[in-house]
């Protein structure tokens, strides 16, 4: 893994002798610079650019888009306009949409983490084949890309799906999932599980056995084993795990796009129709900060947890 | 003991039950839909076609919409995966082997810039290739496709640089070898398992890229996964599996190979920020 | 020591485990008095750490029984048997204070708040740690992890304490304290201890008794004394201590063909320049110092001797001569008069 911490001068990396950065150190940041270029071009600019225009400020980059798009709000303020906020805010749509990738985003990722810890609980508690078996299959996930995944899924679950076909022949009439939000959540816990299960799977294997045996020679059970000592000392890989989950089912597309319904819909989903369909970019725009903001909501707190564990375990 | 034996025959049972559910939940909706790839005719309720066929394989080779859109994916995804080798892999060894004034916030800035909700990011990026008329084209698809390929191509081979011991390389040092050598035949040589990782996962990023493509693409260039949005809604179910198997085949292919090292934790490994 | 009518420390009879196919331990026997310390000696691979996993409940024996204080364990999980094991490494939490560490078993066992700080502050006492009561395991030093692992240990009030390798992770200086303050330790406490360790100055200096161990078979259990001077197998005569060994009998203090083995220990031969009774002559080839003594080695008509001396020592190539005071004898192995 990457230590973030700086190398010690004893290793001979790098030593500053008084006085400015070592001519090392300017290299390393001269070949560091071009894939940050790219994204403080095309990931940086854009935000703050789209920031702007959702702010109201059509000149400039905004120009076209304004030109093109609907319902623009053009800025009254020194600091642009609230009007597109408003509109958004006050749209019956939004709110639907926002409880539900809220609901679907902490169910999933509920679900997922429950599911990821079981099987890599079980593996590193017992291993075996069968542990081998249900580690493969949950990483399956992985070697499909998404727009598969969502179709497959859509077709399984869906009116001549091979859930309601086989159900049908014990006379059970099992519901069309499709287009409702359980198959969503459905699909973002099956794309979902592969990046969770390997980072919870390697932070338990990285446990020492004589962890978890002298546990158990002080008296602790199973469940105490897994309570007091390998989520605690799995913490990191967990929170990871929780913060990539969750934050990628934020901002889902494809999934709730083939599995969801169309009303209310995942916010990924209404921020492509307000920029598409309604020729709405600017409210598009509006929405993705909001759910930018949820997602560095989270992300904060998956920092903070990292800075407090390197705390506590003496690193930082 | 009775007791002891019972239960553990029950959770034996209970175990073998939740393995057949998770595969049932896995494999099941791609084995479904695979099977409707070779199938002529499938009524519900049956649980098997009336009769296989691989007359929508043909329709599909032979659909000239399709193969431009089999091409394009070929074409992109290669030169995405080049450019971003030549942008990002000196940027990783730098991380992953030197110092450098500003390298935690460097990493953490590449780390962040990713884990944003992709769909609002194309947003905001197409209102700025609006202004750059980049709208539709050839070079706006390669950018975006770009920008998911960067935090693998960074944080993957820097821990496989950052790996490699040190003294490795002062033994070279000291057996003659000039930094370059030590450099190609000793350093690289034992990050190219993470190299490789990284490029089958960046190569897939760009290969599977459909929501930025989706956006930004659309209506001129159409590769294989965009492709299959306009597909689901306006061709039977059989033709969308069959470009699904062709979709998954450099997928399952690339990342088999390189299952050992992801699953080995060169995946996992790389994005420990400890 | 044992009391008539009292329940051993620790009991093994007909022990056996398999493991991978093979057959490490094969009806091993061993009775332990309480309040005494033994250990289980032997090289990588004999079996001392499989018994020492055995007894503490994280290997299940393929035949055969465990007592501890006359109690069957032989079907219990580790969590439930009255042992206490120190790990090599010391096991401790990372992300619990010393203190919590401590106090881990005591609150399994659901004991107030005060009473487990009481045990707790006891136990750190005893190992001296109190002031760290509050550190985590990665801002102290080895020797005090240990002594923490210990701490965590003798809380549990155990009816038989185990110890891996207690001495191999630390350095030579910090060893010889150690062993002192362990021993002295379990002499206030009395309570039954099995050390495994593959050193034999380190089993030898602290242990009432020892195991020699060898392919999965106890070569001999006695004391270091009786281990040392009277040896029952060759095995256990090599491994203790220095040994020089022939393939031949010793006839009129030479080493001639025969069918047996003999084995002298260095300091049972003596060197001198001039000629004793019972000597017979040879040269010096090397002088190797060792401290506070020296290994001298002599090459005689018979055969190359490893004498320790400490005073009076020749020089490389002199002439000099060897007589040998006490030696072993060995047929297939096994002790003979």
């Amino acid at each position: 893994m990457i230590s973030l911490r700086s190398k010690k001068s004893k290793e001979g990396s790098l030593t500053t002798h008084g006085g400015g950065p070592s001519p090392r150190s300017l290299v390393g940041l001269a070949l560091s610079l071009p894939p940050l270029l790219i994204v403080l071009i095309f990931v940086g600019l854009p935000i703050l650019i789209g920031l702007t225009f959702s702010l109201g400020f059509t000149t400039g980059p905004n120009r076209v888009i304004a030109i093109i798009g609907q319902q623009i709000h053009k800025k009254n303020h020194w600091w642009g306009t609230l009007g597109a906020y408003n509109d958004v805010i006050h749209d019956s749509r939004f709110f639907g949409d926002l409880r539900l990738t809220i609901f679907v985003t902490v169910l999933s990722t509920t679900l997922v983490l429950l599911l990821a810890l079981a099987i890599a609980l079980y593996q590193r508690l017992i291993g075996g084949r069968k542990a081998a078996v249900l580690v493969t299959l949950s990483i399956v996930p992985l070697f499909v890309p998404v727009v598969i995944s969502a179709w497959a899924i859509h077709t399984f679950y869906g009116g001549d799906g091979f859930m309601r076909t086989f159900f049908t022949h014990f006379g059970i009439n099992f519901p069309t999932l499709t287009s409702t939000p359980s198959a969503i959540v459905i699909g973002t816990v099956w794309t979902s599980l592969p990046f969770a299960i390997l980072m919870i799977s390697s932070g338990l294997q990285a446990i020492p056995d004589a962890l978890i045996e002298s546990a158990k020679d002080c008296g602790a059970s199973v469940f105490r084993v897994i309570a007091n000592i390998l989520i605690p000392l799995a913490k990191t890989p967990i929170i990871i795990a929780a913060s990539f989950t969750s934050i990628g089912i934020l901002g889902s597309f494809t999934i709730p796009l083939f599995l969801g319904p169309n009303q209310p819909t995942m916010l990924g989903v209404e921020i492509s129709n307000f920029f598409g369909a309604y020729n709405r970019p600017q409210q598009s725009l509006v929405m993705a900060f909001i759910v930018f903001a949820i997602a560095s909501g989270i992300a904060v707190l998956y920092v903070r947890s990292n800075i407090k564990s390197a705390k506590e375990s003496g690193r930082l | 003991m009775n007791k002891a034996l019972k239960s553990l025959n029950l959770s034996r049972i209970g175990l073998n039950l939740f393995i057949g559910l998770l595969a049932v939940f896995i494999l099941g909706p791609l084995v479904w839909l695979g099977v409707h790839a070779f199938a002529s005719d499938w009524q519900y309720p049956n649980l098997y076609p009336s009769g296989l066929t691989m007359r929508w394989w043909s329709k599909v080779f032979l659909d000239s919409a399709f193969a431009t859109a089999i091409k394009n994916s070929l074409v992109i995804s290669p030169i995405v995966v080049l450019i971003s080798m030549f942008i990002c892999l000196p940027a990783a060894y730098a991380a992953g082997r030197m110092n450098f004034f500003g390298r935690k916030v460097f990493m953490i800035t590449l780390f962040s810039a990713n884990s944003f909700p992709k769909i609002g990011l194309f947003a905001a990026i197409a209102t700025l290739y609006y202004a750059l008329n980049l709208m539709g084209t050839f070079v706006g698809v390669v950018i975006i496709q770009l920008l998911g390929t960067i935090i693998y191509m960074t944080w993957i081979p820097a821990a496989a640089f950052a790996a490699v011991p040190k003294n490795l390389e002062e033994a070279a040092r000291d057996a003659g070898a000039s930094k370059f050598t030590v450099f190609r035949t000793i350093t690289l040589r034992l990050a190219m398992p993470g190299i490789l990782v990284a490029i089958v996962m960046s190569f897939l990023a760009s290969f599977d890229e459909a929501q930025g493509t989706y956006l930004v693409g659309a209506p001129g260039i159409f590769t294989m996964p965009t492709e299959m949005y306009s597909l689901v809604q306006n061709y039977p179910i059989q033709v969308a599996a069959v470009f699904s198997i062709l979709l998954a085949i450099p997928s399952v292919l690339l990342l088999g190979l390189a299952r050992k090292h992801i699953m080995g934790g060169q995946l996992a490994e790389g994005f420990q920020l400890k | 020591m044992s009391k008539e009518g009292s329940a051993m420390g620790l009991e093994l009879k007909g022990l056996k485990k398999i493991l991978g196919g093979r057959v490490i331990i094969d009806d091993l026997d061993l009775s332990v008095n309480q309040g005494e310390m033994i250990s289980l000696l032997g090289p990588s691979g004999c079996g001392k750490t499989t018994t020492l996993r055995m007894i503490a409940g994280f290997l299940t024996v393929d035949a055969g029984q465990i007592f501890v204080a006359g109690k069957d364990v032989t079907a219990l999980g580790p969590d439930k048997r009255p042992s206490a094991m120190v790990f090599q490494n010391y096991a401790l939490w990372p992300h619990m204070t010393v203190a919590k560490n401590v106090a881990y078993p005591l609150k399994i066992r659901g004991l107030s708040k005060e009473e487990t700080t009481q045990k707790v502050e006891a136990a750190l006492a005893l190992v001296n740690l109190m002031h760290h009561k509050d550190s985590r395991p990665g801002q102290i030093s080895g020797g005090e992890q240990q002594r923490v692992a210990l701490a965590r240990a003798l809380v549990q009030e155990p009816n038989i304490l185990l110890l891996d390798e207690p001495l191999s992770n630390l350095d030579a200086k910090l060893r010889e304290k150690v062993r002192e303050d362990i021993r002295q330790l379990q002499r206030r406490l009395g309570i039954t201890t099995v050390i495994v360790t593959h050193d034999q100055e380190e089993a030898l200096s602290i242990s009432d008794r020892v195991a020699v161990m060898n392919n999965g078979r106890i070569e001999q259990f006695s004391t270091p004394h009786e281990l040392y001077n009277a040896p029952a197998t060759e095995y256990v005569a090599t491994f203790i201590g220095s040994l020089n060994r022939f393939e031949g009998d010793l006839v009129n203090g030479l080493i001639q063909p025969g069918k047996h083995v003999t084995g002298i220990r260095p300091e049972d031969l003596t060197l001198s320049t001039q000629a004793f009774e019972g000597s017979h002559p040879g040269v010096v080839e090397l002088i190797i110092p060792r401290g506070h003594f020296y290994e001298v080695v002599v090459k005689r008509s018979d055969a190359t001797f490893r004498i320790f001396a400490s005073e009076n020592i020749p020089a490389v190539g002199a002439q000099v001569h060897v007589g040998i005071k006490k030696s072993l004898r060995y047929l297939n192995g096994k002790l003979v008069a």
